[in-house]
């Protein structure tokens, strides 16, 4: 029984050896393919979906979001707040940030738009914004007058929201800011692009020149953006709850209000997206599998005749398509994380959201590694049962 | 002397499209232990399709096929190949060799289903040297001639030490010299270690090497 059971491995073994070099490597190669289809689009949406949310957490809320309590206008005593909070365990920096209640105005041009008054080295230490000047710098502690403005603000050639911008205002011009009831003119010390449409479309001044301007926001913040060094942001925020600050707290999850139904959305794509892949791959190697076999449909008659029995016979095809399969993962693995991988970090695909490259879970890789092969083994099941259980004389006349 | 094969009022029908084709009809036939028997008869007589029956590669509407007193037609197809695999040899008009296998590879496959590889390396070894191919058993079928395939098909055919050898027209694709050398090996197979075969042919000129011929017609016995 045992001498039989090595037959079947002994049988794969030589189809291996000696069968139609080119046959195989088209095999493997489909198989490879079949698999790398398979966990593309899923690792693309996935690096999209990580891509948005890293975007938040960088350009945003940083990893725990806090707001003044509900019927409040401000967070206030501003700066003891922050010195309880980057004393918390896991906390690896921490900036406050004032709304400005005014408008902003460029020549003719008008608009609504967030202008947010920072401490600009804390907030370098909370968001990557400072790192996303595409022209000029970003502010400093003691820059007055000067303001920094999103893509989307400034507007320009290639501009998502150009028609609602300034249409093209460069570093060095005079913007005003409208209060209620007074006017102060800013100029442009430097324009960001984060790549995330939300973020681009707000403006910074420094916290020291709105508390000259409005003196009433001295140690008052609108919001305040926590970093924390953990990934574990749930411990650092129970920790923060438990200072029992007079403000809201949340995590960057439950602050992220649009993108958290787009991050959902892209996820049920995923899903439909993975499922069609999988019934594509799955008819795919299906048929791959199924000629090979059928073509070898003489061969069974001939193992069967001379008394090879059923079980090797098949056992030796399931251990061909398992090895197809195997060796398919292995080359498309190889492309995957040795091609598409390096050439998606270097040239990410460009979104209005987020550059994304390709992120793919270990539980994904495993789950479709998976799936290709028990496609396989059973795509080598069926055609070789069928076959042994078709008139002998048939299978080899191939009739 | 007693029979090993009994064939009783055999009947093969083919079903073609609407019309129904008796290949063999009715078919009664003994082959005594050590007999070397030959069928004869034109192209399309049944004899091919008898001896399939016989060998256990088919199966009849009717009738029975008994094999060393033991009743075949109604056993289960892993009853009926492990009859093929230790008790028959079949050889193939068309050699049916495997492709992806050495001649050596060939010839030991069938032993390895009963044996170690060891003995059945050993086994194809001194078989390939009775039929002369030892200087050949690395190459693939694909780099023998017709006799030489033939030959190895032979020595694969009597790896596991059958009872009786089938050869289907052994001769059919091959050059007289290499008919007249496996119709030999035939010969002493059946005189020196008695093995009983039962062969197909429509080369009147072998019939010599009978000990016994029947001759179908239409698929009955003439």
């Amino acid at each position: 029984m045992k001498s039989q059971a090595r037959l079947s491995f002994y049988l794969t073994l030589k189809y291996l050896q000696r069968g139609r070099k080119w046959t195989l490597v088209l095999i493997f190669i489909l198989m490879s393919v079949a698999f790398v289809n398979l966990i593309f689009i899923s690792s693309l949406f996935t690096g999209i979906i990580d891509g948005a949310n890293k975007q938040i957490v960088d350009t945003m809320t940083g990893n725990i979001y806090m707001t003044p309590s509900d019927g409040q206008d401000f967070i206030n005593n501003k700066d003891n707040v922050l010195k309880k909070i980057a004393d918390v365990n896991g906390v690896k920096s921490v900036s406050a940030r004032t709304q400005v209640p005014a408008r902003l105005s460029y020549k003719n041009i008008r608009g609504n738009w967030q202008i947010l008054a920072i401490n600009p080295e804390n907030e370098k230490q909370v968001s990557i914004v400072a790192d996303k000047m595409i022209e000029g710098s970003f502010l400093n502690v003691d820059d007055e007058n000067q303001i920094v403005v999103g893509r989307q603000i400034a507007g320009g050639d290639n501009v998502e929201e150009n028609a609602f911008s300034f249409k093209g205002a460069k570093v060095g011009e005079k913007v005003t800011l409208l209060f209620d009831g007074m006017s102060e003119e800013f100029t442009i010390k430097g324009i960001f692009n984060t790549k995330f449409v939300e973020s681009d479309k707000r403006a910074f001044i420094s916290e020291k020149e709105l508390n000259k301007l409005i003196p009433s926001t001295k140690d008052k913040a609108s919001m305040i953006a926590i970093k924390t060094d953990t990934k574990d942001e749930t411990k650092v925020l129970d920790r923060i709850k438990a200072l029992n600050l007079d403000a809201n707290i949340y995590s960057w999850q439950e602050a992220t209000g649009l993108m958290k139904s787009v991050a959902s959305s892209f996820l049920n794509v995923n899903v439909l997206i993975t499922l069609v892949g999988i019934l594509i791959t799955a008819v795919t190697v299906f048929i791959v599998i199924y000629v090979d076999i059928v073509n070898k449909r003489k061969q069974i008659g001939i193992l069967r005749a001379i008394g090879i029995k059923p079980y090797i016979i098949i056992s030796s095809y399931v251990i061909l398509s398992a090895v197809y399969s195997v060796i398919g993962v292995l080359i498309g693995s190889v492309v995957f994380y040795f091609v598409l991988v390096p050439y998606f970090n270097a040239h990410p695909f460009s979104l209005p959201i987020c550059d994304a490259t390709l992120i793919l879970s270990k539980a994904d890789y495993i789950s479709r590694a998976e799936m290709i092969m028990w496609v396989s083994v059973i795509s080598g099941l069926i055609p070789s049962a069928i076959i042994t259980r078709t008139k002998m004389l048939d299978a080899i006349s191939g009739r | 002397m007693e029979s090993i094969i009994k064939v009783e009022k055999l009947v093969k029908i083919y079903h073609l499209g609407s019309s129904d084709i008796k290949a063999i009809d009715g078919v009664s036939v003994e082959v005594a232990t050590g007999e070397f028997l030959m069928i004869t008869g034109r192209n399309g007589s049944g004899k091919s399709t008898l001896m399939h029956l016989m060998a256990l590669l088919d199966l009849p509407n009717s009738g029975e096929v008994v094999i060393q007193d033991q009743k075949t037609c109604h056993l289960s197809e892993k009853k009926r190949t492990d009859l093929r695999l230790r008790q028959l040899g079949y050889i193939f008009q068309e050699y049916a060799l495997i492709t992806e296998l050495s001649v050596l590879e060939n010839v030991m496959l069938p032993a390895m289903m009963i044996g170690t590889s060891k003995e059945a390396m050993e086994r194809a070894i001194f078989l390939l040297d009775k039929v002369d191919l030892m200087n050949k058993k690395n190459c693939l079928p694909s780099e023998l001639s017709g006799g030489e395939q033939q030959r190895v098909a032979i020595a694969r055919a009597l790896v596991n030490k059958p009872k009786i050898l089938f050869a289907d027209e052994p001769t059919a694709n091959l050059d007289t010299i290499s008919s007249k050398s496996v119709l030999e090996i035939f010969k002493n197979l059946n005189e020196k270690d008695g093995i009983t075969i039962v062969m197909v042919t429509h080369e009147e000129e072998e019939l010599i090497y009978a000990s016994r011929k029947i001759r179908l017609s239409d698929g009955r016995l003439v």
